[in-house]
C-alpha cells in the first residue's frame, strides 16, 4: 500500500514535468519517462508481492494466509481506493508494461523536440496515473472520474501531432466514440447504483436489480467496455487512433488501456451482476469471436505498420472476450473449475498480450523512427540494418502469431482448453455446435494472424529493399533497444517457464470475492497428469519439455545429416530465365491477394485500374491500379447513422434559426404555458 | 390606486399601438411615472423615513427622467427615415396585451384569489408579458429597448405589491442593474447605427457565419 501511494507520487511528480521551463525541456522529458519507469516498476512490484503472496508463489508454504486483506483500502472524502486480486492482476499488467515502455520513451520521445515534448511526458505520467487510478478505485464516483481522466488524456496524446489534418480527425474520432462508451458505463452505474445502499463497489456488489433493468445494465456495460477494447463493430476508433499517436503512446494505449477495459468489464461482470444469465455468456462469446476472426482479416489486408497492429488488437481482444464468455458460460452450466481455466486464460492472454503488442508497437515505432514511413510496401531488408530490432520484432512476431515457447501461445492454449470442455462437459447438442464454430473461427483467426504477422516481418525486415527510404535507415539507441529487448526477453522467459505468470494470475481470481474453487496452477499448465483435483481430464503443455523435445530431435537430426551437404544449396531463384529483380518480390497487397479473393465477399476491397499507356490488351501497358478495403462497419453502419443524424438535426433548425427575437418568443411562450399550467 | 392602474393599462395599450421612435419612448416616461407614483403611494402610505420615498425619487429620476433622456437623444441622432416608420405587427401586439389582460386577471383569481391588489397584480402581468411581446415583435433596437424597460416594470411593480417595499439594497441594485443594461443598450444601438446606418436588428443576420 505504501507502495502504491509512493507511486502514484511519483507519477504526479512526473505530470509536474509538463510545467519545467522551456530551455529544460529534454531534462523533463528524461525525468518526466524516469519518474514514469520508476512509479510504475513500483506498482509492478507492489501488485505482484501482493498476487504472489496470495499463491504461496514466493512464500514458503506453511506462511500461506488463508484470508487475504486488500493491496490497497484508503479514502478521502468521497473518493474511495481499494484494489483486491482482480485489480492486483490489472496492476501487475499496467506496471509492467508502463515501466519497459517509459523506459522505450526516453529515447524515442527526444524526436519530438520542441514540438511539445514536456507536455508530452507530462500527459504520459498522467496517463499512466489515471490508468492506475482506474484500476484501484474503489466506488463508482472514483472509477468514473478516473475513467474520464483517462480518456481525456489520451485523447491529448492522440492528438500530440495535431499539425497533421489525419491525426486530429482520428484524435476527435476517438473522442466521440470513448464518450459514448462513458455515456454506456455510466448508464450501468447508475442502474446498479440506484438499486444499491451507496456507489461504493462493496456496495454495488449487493445490488439488488432484477429483471429487464438488469439486462440493460449488463448491455450497457458490455457496450461501454467493448467500445473500450476496441471489439468490433465499436473499434472504428482504433485502427484510426493508433497511427495517429506518437508509437510509445500507441503501444500503452494497446498495450494497457485496452486491458484496464477488460478489467471493468470483469469487476461488472464477477461482482455487479454476475454469470446467471445464458445469454450474457453467449453474446459476449459471438461478439469475442467475430472480432477475433474479422480483426486479423483486415490487419492481413492493412499496408499501414500501425493500423495493422491496432487491428490485431482487435482480434486479441476478441480472444480475450470471446474466452471471458466462454468462461461465463461454464460458470453458468455449473462448471466452475473449467471456468477458472477460462478467467485464467482471460488474464494471462491479457497480459501477454500487452507485452507483445507493446513490443510490436514499439518496434514499429522504431522502423518509422529509421525510416520515416508507415507504410511497409516502402520497407524490407531492414534486417540487416537493424538486427536487434529485427530480432525483437521477430519474436513479437512469434508470440502474436502463436507460435510455441513464447507467451502467446500460453493463454491461447489455455483459452482452448476451456473452449474444449465447455463443449465436452455442458454436453448438449447446441453446446457443441457452437463450440465447433468457435474452434473453427479460432482456428481461422489463429492461421490468419500466422499469415498476417509473416507477411509484416517478411515485407518490412526481410528480402531486398522496396525504396530508397530503407538507404538511410539506422539502428536504434540504446533505451529504445532496451525497453524492446526487455520485452522479447520476458515473451521467452514466460514462454518456456509460464508458471510463475499463470500462477500469480491465477491467485488474482481466487483472492477476492469470486466464489470459484481453487485450481492448482499446475494442473493448469502441467502436472504431467492432466487430471484436476475433482477428477476431470485435460490434455497439458509444457514448453519447456517440448522445447527439449524439439531440442533432442533437432540435435540427433542435425547430427545424423552433418557433413552430407543435404540441407544446404545455394543458387539463384528461377525466374523464368531472367535474374530476379527488387521490384520482383512479393508485395504486401500480393502476399494477401489470395486470402482477398477467399474473403472477397466480407472484405468488398474496391479496384481501380486506370491504363496510362495501353499499346495491346497483353503489353506495352503501364497501369495505375489503386486498391482501397473500407471498413465494412464504417461504411454500413456509421456512415449511414451519421446521414440519418444530420437529416435529421436539419428539423432542428426550423426552431434554431439564430435569431435573438425568436428565441425571446420562445422564452415568451415557455412562461405563458408555465403559468396557464400554474393555473390548471 | 385603481385610477393608476387604469391609467398604466391604457398606456401600455397604447404602447402596443406606437410604431414612432420618440412617441413610444415619451409612452414609455408616462407608464414610469405612473409606476413611480403607485411606488410612492404604496411606500408613503405603509411607512416613513428613507425607505418610503427613495424607491420612488429614484424610479422618477431613472426610469422618467434618465432613461428615456438617453433613448430621446439617440433617437434625435438618428436620421434614418425608414426606422420611424414601421409597419407590422401593430394589430398582433394589441390582441396579445388585450390576452395577457384577461390571462392577468385569471392568475390572479386562480393563484391568489381575493387579494386586495387584484387589478395591480393582473397590470404587473400584462406589462411582463406585453414587454416580452414588444421585444419579440418589434425589429428596431429602441422599441425593442422599450419592451425591456416595460418588462422591467412589470416585474418591479410585482415585486413591490407581492413583497410590499423589497429592501432597500435590493431595489437600489435593480435600479443600477436596468441603468447598465440601459446605457450598454444605447452604446451598442449606436454602434449599430453608425456600422450599418439603421437600427433594425433583422440586419444582424449578416453577421452569421
Amino acid at each position: 500500500m505504501d507502495f502504491l501511494f509512493l507511486a502514484l507520487a511519483l507519477y504526479a511528480l512526473g505530470a509536474m514535468t509538463m510545467l519545467w521551463p522551456k530551455r529544460l525541456e529534454m531534462a523533463a522529458h528524461a525525468a518526466g519517462m524516469l519518474l514514469a519507469a520508476a512509479a510504475s516498476g513500483l506498482v509492478f512490484a507492489a501488485a505482484a508481492a501482493y498476487l504472489g503472496s496470495m499463491s504461496g508463489f514466493c512464500l514458503p508454504a506453511g506462511l500461506v494466509l488463508s484470508h487475504f486483506g486488500l493491496l490497497m483500502d484508503a479514502g478521502w472524502g468521497g473518493y474511495n481506493l481499494t484494489a483486491d486480486g482482480w485489480s492486483a492482476a490489472f496492476l501487475v499488467i499496467t506496471g509492467l508494461a508502463g515501466a519497459i515502455i517509459s523506459l522505450y520513451g526516453i529515447d524515442y520521445g527526444k524526436s519530438y523536440r520542441g514540438m511539445g515534448i514536456r507536455a508530452l511526458a507530462g500527459l504520459w505520467n498522467l496517463f499512466l496515473l489515471s490508468m492506475v487510478l482506474v484500476l484501484m478505485a474503489g466506488d463508482a464516483f472514483t472509477f468514473i472520474l478516473a475513467w474520464e481522466v483517462m480518456a481525456l488524456v489520451s485523447f491529448l496524446l492522440v492528438n500530440h501531432e495535431s499539425k497533421k489534418k489525419d491525426t486530429v480527425h482520428a484524435a476527435y474520432q476517438y473522442m466521440v466514440m470513448t464518450h459514448l462508451g462513458t455515456a454506456a458505463i455510466l448508464v450501468a452505474f447508475y442502474l446498479v447504483g440506484s438499486y444499491s445502499e451507496s456507489l461504493l463497489f462493496a456496495d454495488l456488489a449487493h445490488n439488488t436489480l432484477e429483471g429487464p433493468l438488469r439486462h440493460v445494465a449488463f448491455g450497457a456495460a458490455f457496450i461501454g467496455f467493448a467500445l473500450k477494447s476496441g471489439l468490433m463493430p465499436l473499434h472504428v476508433w482504433l485502427p484510426n487512433a493508433h497511427p495517429a499517436a506518437p508509437s510509445h503512446v500507441s503501444a500503452l494505449m494497446s498495450g494497457v488501456m485496452l486491458k484496464v477495459a477488460v478489467y471493468g468489464f470483469g469487476r461488472f461482470v464477477f461482482y455487479f451482476l454476475g454469470m446467471e444469465v445464458f445469454a450474457y455468456g453467449l453474446i459476449v462469446m459471438l461478439v469475442g469471436l467475430f472480432s477475433a476472426f474479422l480483426g486479423v482479416l483486415y490487419a492481413s489486408m492493412e499496408k499501414d505498420m500501425k493500423r495493422i497492429l491496432a487491428y490485431s488488437s482487435v482480434e486479441n481482444m476478441g480472444i480475450i472476450f470471446a474466452t471471458f464468455g466462454c468462461g461465463m458460460l461454464l460458470v453458468q452450466t455449473g462448471h466452475g473449475t473449467m471456468a477458472m481455466v477460462a478467467f485464467t486464460a482471460v488474464l494471462v492472454h491479457s497480459f501477454s498480450h500487452s507485452i507483445m503488442k507493446g513490443l510490436l508497437f514499439m518496434s514499429s515505432g522504431a522502423v518509422m523512427h529509421a525510416v520515416g514511413s508507415k507504410n511497409v510496401e516502402l520497407m524490407g531488408a531492414l534486417a540487416k540494418k537493424m538486427p536487434y530490432t529485427a530480432l525483437f520484432t521477430l519474436i513479437g512476431a512469434m508470440s502474436l502469431s502463436s507460435l510455441p515457447f513464447t507467451t502467446g501461445l500460453v493463454g491461447e492454449w489455455m483459452a482452448l482448453q476451456s473452449f474444449v470442455t465447455l463443449g465436452w462437459q455442458t454436453g448438449t447438442q447446441e453446446m457443441r455446435l457452437l463450440v465447433i464454430a468457435a474452434f473453427v473461427l479460432l482456428g481461422l483467426t489463429g492461421a490468419l494472424a500466422l499469415g498476417c504477422f509473416v507477411r509484416l516481418y517478411g515485407v518490412v525486415f526481410l528480402g531486398r529493399r522496396r525504396s530508397s527510404l530503407v538507404l538511410k535507415a539506422h539502428e536504434m539507441p540504446f533505451f529504445m533497444l532496451l525497453g524492446m529487448g526487455l520485452e522479447a526477453l520476458l515473451i521467452v522467459v514466460l514462454g518456456i517457464f509460464p508458471m510463475p505468470m499463470v500462477e500469480l494470475m491465477e491467485s488474482a481470481l481466487t483472492g477476492g470475492m469470486l466464489a470459484l474453487p481453487m485450481v492448482s496452477a499446475d494442473a493448469i499448465v502441467w502436472n504431467g497428469l492432466g487430471i484436476l483435483a475433482d477428477g476431470t481430464k485435460y490434455s497439458a503443455y509444457s514448453p519447456f519439455m517440448l522445447l527439449m523435445l524439439a531440442l533432442i530431435v533437432t540435435a540427433v537430426l542435425a547430427l545424423v545429416l552433418e557433413g552430407k551437404g543435404l540441407y544446404v544449396q545455394k543458387d539463384v531463384t528461377w525466374n523464368c530465365g531472367t535474374v530476379p529483380t527488387r521490384r520482383q518480390q512479393y508485395t504486401a497487397t500480393g502476399f494477401s491477394k489470395p486470402l482477398r479473393r477467399a474473403f472477397d465477399y466480407i472484405l468488398k476491397p474496391r479496384k481501380e485500374r486506370t491504363f496510362i499507356k495501353k499499346e495491346h490488351a497483353y503489353f506495352g501497358r503501364t497501369v495505375h491500379y489503386n486498391l482501397f478495403i473500407p471498413d465494412q462497419f464504417t461504411e454500413r453502419l456509421y456512415v449511414p447513422v451519421q446521414h440519418l443524424m444530420v437529416r435529421l438535426s436539419a428539423f432542428l433548425h426550423l426552431v434554431q434559426q439564430g435569431s435573438v427575437r425568436l428565441y425571446i418568443g420562445y422564452t415568451m411562450l415557455a412562461m405563458v404555458a408555465v403559468l396557464i399550467w400554474g393555473v390548471m | 390606486m385603481e385610477y393608476l392602474v387604469v391609467l398604466l393599462i391604457f398606456v401600455v395599450f397604447l404602447q402596443t399601438r406606437i410604431m414612432e421612435l420618440k412617441r413610444s419612448v415619451y409612452c414609455l416616461a408616462a407608464q414610469s411615472g405612473i409606476i413611480a407614483g403607485a411606488c410612492l403611494a404604496i411606500g408613503l402610505g405603509s411607512g416613513s423615513g428613507l425607505h418610503a420615498w427613495l424607491p420612488g425619487l429614484l424610479t422618477i429620476f431613472v426610469k422618467v427622467l434618465f432613461i428615456p433622456g438617453a433613448i430621446l437623444r439617440l433617437a434625435g441622432r438618428i436620421t434614418d427615415e425608414r426606422e420611424i416608420v414601421s409597419d407590422i405587427n401593430v394589430n398582433y401586439s394589441t390582441m396579445a396585451a388585450a390576452a395577457f389582460l384577461v390571462m392577468g386577471y385569471l392568475l390572479v383569481d386562480h393563484l391568489l384569489p381575493g387579494t386586495p391588489g387584484r387589478s395591480i397584480i393582473a397590470a404587473a402581468i400584462l406589462m411582463i408579458m406585453t414587454g416580452l411581446s414588444l421585444m419579440v415583435m418589434r425589429k428596431r433596437a429602441i422599441l425593442q429597448m422599450v419592451g425591456l424597460i416595460t418588462l422591467e416594470n412589470g416585474i418591479y411593480l410585482l415585486g413591490l405589491l407581492i413583497t410590499e417595499g423589497l429592501p432597500l439594497v435590493v431595489e437600489l441594485g435593480v435600479f443600477l442593474d436596468v441603468l447598465i443594461a440601459v446605457v450598454v443598450l444605447v452604446i451598442l444601438t449606436n454602434r449599430m447605427s453608425l456600422s450599418f446606418m439603421t437600427t433594425d436588428t433583422t440586419v444582424m443576420k449578416k453577421l452569421k457565419g
